[in-house]
């Protein structure tokens, strides 16, 4: 049997630009504050993640830094915080939800991850899929950067092994002169490997996931001595797929079989909904050291926008037409930061429903500038009606048309 | 348990766990259930073998008492259902009208109580006839629930000042419906006690909650415990219930009900407490203990009886509210705990795996590529989910995931409908019971059997398979056929569908579909409140109908001809009375010409039928010309009703064309179809009645020729609207219009001359409609003169047909063809 190796920052090339890998991400001594513009989650939450570990009480699947029960706490959250020695002082350390909506997604994602199947996360663009994924990879595995970003010119190589030219030139095909893809490192590591949006890869390249799926191992021929690579306890890999893609580069019926569909439906119900964007908008806020936050009227009004136009019908039951674009909560959250970073600098500081008006346009109207007569028509049929006795509906109103009719 | 009722907020566990413990301590021994719950029932029969008691009082309608020993009966196999309805015949509840549909229609109710194989009644009453006990329904029976219409009820709708009949309509409660029996669990969703343990422990539903904690994965050593343990969860979502929800809902009067029949059958039985077993919904063993005056039940018809019922209609799918989810994967449940050998902690893993190969079988009948290696890791994935949900063993809700992540390739609601389909039926199953034949049959069910042994329909009946009849009504047998089937259809029961015939063109010939289901009897158990034979019903359903629509022509006329199609000639007689009120009463085209189509047809088959054909006549006479009375009305109306009122117009001209006898007077429709032509603003209507006004040979052809060169002579706004005008008279005249086709086409070249391009490209539409509308060979005849008009002489036409190409070029022609098709096979379209 080969000799399994363990990962580490030589093995990695950086020539390999959509190649991730294993993170070396510096870490503040104290605090989630660092010098990145976005951390990865498995950083972000090392606090609550090094609580829920010191709390375990079940037992973790092999390789699995904690236990199937203690990661979907660390996703959908615990309502009491958790004692815990962090940096060598007991704090009470709170465990936030991180996804919003049906908890039984998480844990059908979770229980798959622990079986012989892959994950794929398949939804509407915006509805949490990476999210999703990368907060299962930190959980799991304590790490999320094993990631490839699937996209049509995503090669075999990438996503099982290359060969530093240079050096095989040199010396010949040896073990030290193989750039390890970050599926081969979370192989060898027995860590969760990430594949976002594998239906923009085409389907040669798909396919080369089949061996690692079924077989857990890949080939090396190049190597006779150790022709093999094997997958410790604890690999498996999480692949998202948008469902918009679903049909482009459909995965084949032997990948399919190796592959638990976790389909992620965009929210639905309002309260959840303002939940999500308050919390993201929040955290992104606070990364753009932006002061203050966004009222609960003007979230409503929002999110209430965007779920109106999403499923064609209003709160009144009229019949309103959809935008060909998809309004999912992330766009939501997009218009929220856009807001308050515009009223920050050009504004009063204080995001008001004017605000949301005039960053709205731009996540409805995309490609298609027949949607700019969808948003009109809500405007006039919808809007205009709950100005007369709304007041924060009156301002966006005004401010909506003013934009649009400029 | 105990924990759990720690942890609910504002609960004092300690009040609730000695309240239950008080109950659990009663020398009368009281056993929680829940309807259709595999594990309760495996439990009661256990305790009812080891007490062995003298009487068991069960939850179940007491009307029904007598009928135990047919449920008990080795030859009843549920799923079966005990059917218990009340009508008010006198009214004491003063809903008639109100609950009914005329204040002459006495009000009905009709419930219906499931039984099914492991339902812990079913199985406590199977026991108590094995151990020799006697079994008391103690439940207050349903119509002792209906609320009395009120004096200040009166008063109030009398204040609304709104029409009666809309309350009819709007009344959810309607006449007869069923209506499910009353359950505990309602109570128990609506809870604080089970609202905070769903949130905190993430239940989805409340039949998830339950399987969780009662149902699978042997969490409880014995009966005991789990009788202990359900008590205490009942205890809690008593303690957290208001009193004012357990008054609205009838909880109080239900249990004051059940604790008098405990209490008076132990005293006049002289039995102690000791000698009995109460088995019924766990919210109930908290009912008073005190004898309160009994409750006077309204006077009236109260019948019960047990029928053979379904799995599907005891399914939630079917939207009954106290259904079960899964009625099939239940019983397996229960199944795999019963004979020797069976190990209750493997039951629900015995049963998931059946239920996965059962639903994977099903999806590969239904396409999808499902293999035995999805089965196991639907089984894994499921006890994984099991565990990581805190569950003894994997419930429904953990196989229902498990499938749906390993075989749902995409959406459920698409990519995976054929899969969730499969789920669905296999969960519900589609088991049908049976009834003892010792139970005596309804009388309307009795009339249905004997009818069918009559009319020599029995093959039809023991296959669940659809059959086609055609009936030869000039054949007595095949009339006879045709009457039981159209009795049945007007009762609603699903065994006859008309597939053809009724028309006027197919008098002696109808096509039914056959079929027969369990749904057949339930729907004649719930038609037995109109009436004991099919002949009662379906007068009593028709009576019904005429007391909603009195004045509407066309609906008195149908039931008129529906009466006459079920033989039922009282009924007949007393229609053509109200038909003629109807008639006279009624001024609008579209229903006067609907109840004329109705009475030609009936006047047809006056006859064969042996019905008066001179009233008949005379009814035909008034509706014709009641019709021409209202064409006036309709010169104007909205164009949404341009199609209705033109069919009837043409129905009514049909009428007078088909009139050999001259019973209509042909002169009133031509003038009132002439005054409405000269009062319609609308060119599609003015089109129409001119078209018929030609049709009726009332103004020669060339009239039309006429008003359409009028077209070309006016302000370009109305020319524009030619287009219409042709179409209107091409929607009403087919005949006659051929008559003038040379100087109809002749105005049409000059209308064509006078209009500039753009003119003809708004016209284009509607004359292409209009000319779409004729047959074929009366299309190719305008042609023709369209092509003489432009200098074909005649007998030319037939030239032009002929094909003059030589061999040799004909030969060429195949090959171009041919290639061409070979190009276009390799275009990817």
């Amino acid at each position: 049997m080969a000799k399994a190796k363990t990962p580490s920052a030589a093995d990695v090339s950086p020539a390999t630009p959509q190649v991730t890998a294993p993170p070396q991400v510096p870490q503040a001594p104290d605090g989630p504050e660092t010098e990145l513009l976005r951390e990865p989650a498995e950083v972000k939450y090392r606090r609550e993640l090094e609580a829920l570990r010191q709390n375990e009480s079940d037992q973790a699947p092999a390789a699995w830094k904690l236990s199937p029960r203690s990661v979907l706490t660390y996703i959908t959250g615990a309502k009491k915080p958790l004692k815990a020695t962090i940096d060598g002082k007991v704090v009470e350390v709170t465990i936030t939800r991180k996804f919003f909506g049906d908890d039984s997604i998480v844990e059908r994602s979770i229980v798959t991850l622990a079986s012989e199947r892959a994950l794929l996360l398949v939804g509407d663009p915006g509805t949490g899929k990476s999210w999703l994924s990368e907060h299962l990879a930190a959980a799991i595995s304590g790490t999320s950067l094993l990631t490839i970003q699937g996209t049509a010119g995503t090669t075999e190589e990438q996503i099982k092994y290359s060969w530093n030219i240079a050096r095989i030139i040199a010396e010949g095909p040896k073990p030290d002169n193989m750039i390890q893809s970050p599926c081969m490192l979370a192989m060898r590591a027995g860590k969760i490997f990430r594949f976002e949006e594998i239906t923009r890869c085409v389907g040669d390249v798909q396919d080369a996931l089949v061996s690692i799926c079924s077989d857990k191992t890949i080939a090396v021929p190049e190597l006779p001595d150790d022709p093999m690579v094997f997958a410790r306890p604890g690999f498996n890999i999480i692949a998202t797929a948008n469902a918009r893609d679903q049909g482009v580069n459909d995965l084949s019926a032997a990948l399919k079989r190796r592959f638990n569909y976790i389909h992620i439906p965009v929210v639905s119900d309002q309260k959840t909904e303002v939940e999500i964007v308050r919390t993201r908008s929040a955290e992104l806020l606070e990364r753009y050291k932006i002061p203050g936050r966004i009222e609960e009227p003007v979230l409503k009004l929002l999110t209430t926008v965007f779920r109106e136009m999403r499923q064609g019908t209003t709160g009144e039951g009229l019949s309103v037409q959809k935008p060909t674009t998809t309004l999912s909560t992330a766009e939501a959250i997009g218009v929220a930061l856009d807001s308050a970073i515009h009223s920050r600098y050009f504004g009063t500081g204080t995001v008001g429903p004017e605000d949301i008006a005039r960053n709205l346009i731009g996540s409805i109207v995309k490609e298609d500038l027949a949607d700019l007569k969808v948003l009109k028509e809500y405007m006039n049929l919808v809007a205009k009606k709950r100005a007369a006795g709304d007041p924060a509906w009156k301002t966006f109103y005004e401010a909506a048309i003013k934009v649009l009719s400029a | 348990m105990k924990d759990l009722l720690d942890a609910a907020p504002g609960l004092d566990a300690n009040a609730v766990e000695q309240r239950a413990r008080e109950v659990l301590a009663e020398p009368l021994y009281w056993f929680p259930v829940r309807h259709h719950s595999p594990t309760a029932a495996r439990y009661i029969a256990e305790v009812l073998r080891a007490r062995r008691p003298k009487v068991i009082f069960i939850e179940g309608p007491a009307e029904a008492t007598e009928l135990v020993q047919h449920i008990a009966d080795p030859k009843t196999k549920p799923p079966i259902a005990i059917y218990s309805s009340y009508r008010d015949d006198d009214n004491v509840l003063g809903l008639a009208g109100i609950a009914s549909s005329a204040p002459d229609v006495p009000a009905k109710w009709g419930v219906w109580y499931p039984m099914l194989p492991y339902s812990p009644e079913y199985v406590a009453i199977r026991v108590a006839k094995e151990i020799g006990a006697q079994v008391v329904f103690i439940d207050l029976p349903h119509h002792g629930l209906i609320t009395p219409h009120s004096a200040e009820d009166a008063e109030d709708e009398a204040e609304a000042d709104e029409p009666e009949d809309e309350l009819d309509e709007e009344d959810p409660e309607a006449e007869g419906a069923p209506a499910e029996p009353p359950t505990w669990e309602n109570l128990a969703v609506e809870s604080n006690f089970y609202k905070t343990l769903a949130e905190t422990a993430g239940y989805r539903s409340w039949s998830e909650c339950w399987d969780a904690l009662f149902e699978v994965g042997g969490r409880h050593a014995d009966a005991e415990e789990f009788r202990r343990d359900l008590t205490y969860f009942c205890a809690a979502v008593r303690a957290t219930t208001s009193n004012d929800r357990m008054v609205r809902d009838g909880t109080f009067a239900r249990e004051d009900h059940m604790w008098r029949a405990i209490a008076t059958t132990l005293a006049e039985k002289q039995l102690r407490p000791e000698d009995a077993v109460v088995v019924c919904g766990g919210f109930h063993l908290f009912m008073k203990r005190e004898l309160v005056p009994a409750k006077v039940l309204p006077k009236g018809t109260v019948y019960a009886t047990v029928a053979p019922y379904s799995y599907y209609r005891t399914s939630e799918q079917s939207g009954y509210g106290a259904g079960n989810r899964a009625p099939k994967y239940y019983e397996m449940l229960y199944q795999h705990t019963q004979g020797a050998g069976s190990v209750v902690a493997e039951a629900p893993i015995r049963a998931m795996v059946d239920h996965v190969v059962a639903v994977l079988a099903r999806g590969r009948r239904a396409g999808e590529l499902l293999s035995s290696a999805d089965a196991i890791s639907i089984t894994q994935h499921a006890r994984m989910l099991a565990s990581l949900r805190g569950h003894q063993a994997p419930t429904l809700d953990d196989v229902r995931d498990g499938i749906l992540s390993c075989c749902c390739k995409g959406r459920p609601e698409e990519e995976g409908r054929y899969l969730l389909t499969a789920m669905t039926e296999v969960e519900i199953g589609s088991a049908i019971g049976r009834v003892t034949p010792a139970l005596g049959r309804l009388p309307l069910v009795f009339d249905f059997y004997r009818s069918i042994d009559d009319l020599d329909l029995g093959e039809t009946m023991g296959k669940e398979k659809k059959t086609k009849i055609a009936l030869d009504l000039r054949q007595e047998a095949d009339e006879r056929r045709s009457v039981f089937f159209h009795r049945l259809a007007e009762l609603g029961v699903s065994f006859a569908k008309l597939l053809e015939g009724g028309e006027s063109n197919t008098l002696f010939r109808e096509v039914w579909r056959v079929e027969w289901s369990p749904r057949v009897e339930t729907e004649l158990i719930e038609n037995n409140l109109h009436g004991d034979t099919m002949e009662a019903a379906a007068t009593a359903k028709i009576d019904e109908e005429l007391a909603r629509e009195q004045e509407d022509a066309a609906s008195v006329c149908e039931r008129l001809l529906r009466a006459t199609n079920m033989d039922l000639p009282g009924l007949v007689l007393r229609i053509e009375e109200t038909a003629g009120h109807a008639i006279d009463a009624d001024s609008r085209l579209v229903s006067l010409a609907r109840a004329l189509t109705h009475l030609t047809v009936l006047r047809r088959q006056a006859a064969r039928k042996k019905i008066r054909e001179d009233v008949v006549v005379d009814l035909e006479g008034r509706c014709f010309a009641r019709a021409c009375f209202a064409i006036p009305e309709i010169a104007n109306v909205p164009v949404e009703d341009h199609e209705e009122v033109l069919a009837a117009l043409k129905s009514v001209a049909e009428a007078l064309l088909g009139d050999s006898a001259s019973t209509f007077d042909r002169d009133l429709f031509v003038e009132n179809v002439r005054s409405a032509y000269a009062e319609s603003t609308s060119p599609y209507l003015r089109g129409a009645m001119c078209g018929l006004l030609t049709e009726t040979r009332a103004q020669p052809a060339e009239v039309l020729s006429q008003e359409i060169l009028k077209f070309a002579q006016s302000r370009p706004e109305v020319m524009l609207t030619c287009g219409e005008f042709l179409d209107g008279v091409m929607a009403t005249s087919r005949t006659a219009i051929m008559l003038g086709a040379q100087s109809l086409v002749e105005a049409f070249d000059v209308l064509l001359r006078a209009a500039s391009w753009e003119q003809f490209l708004t016209m284009l539409p509607r004359a292409r409609k209009a000319f779409e509308r004729l047959h074929d060979r009366s299309r190719v005849a305008f042609a023709d003169r369209v092509a003489q008009l432009y200098g074909l002489q005649e007998g030319e036409a037939d030239k032009l047909a002929q094909l003059d190409t030589s061999v040799g070029a004909a030969v060429w022609m195949a090959r171009i063809d041919a290639r061409v098709a070979e190009v276009m096979k390799e275009w990817d379209f």
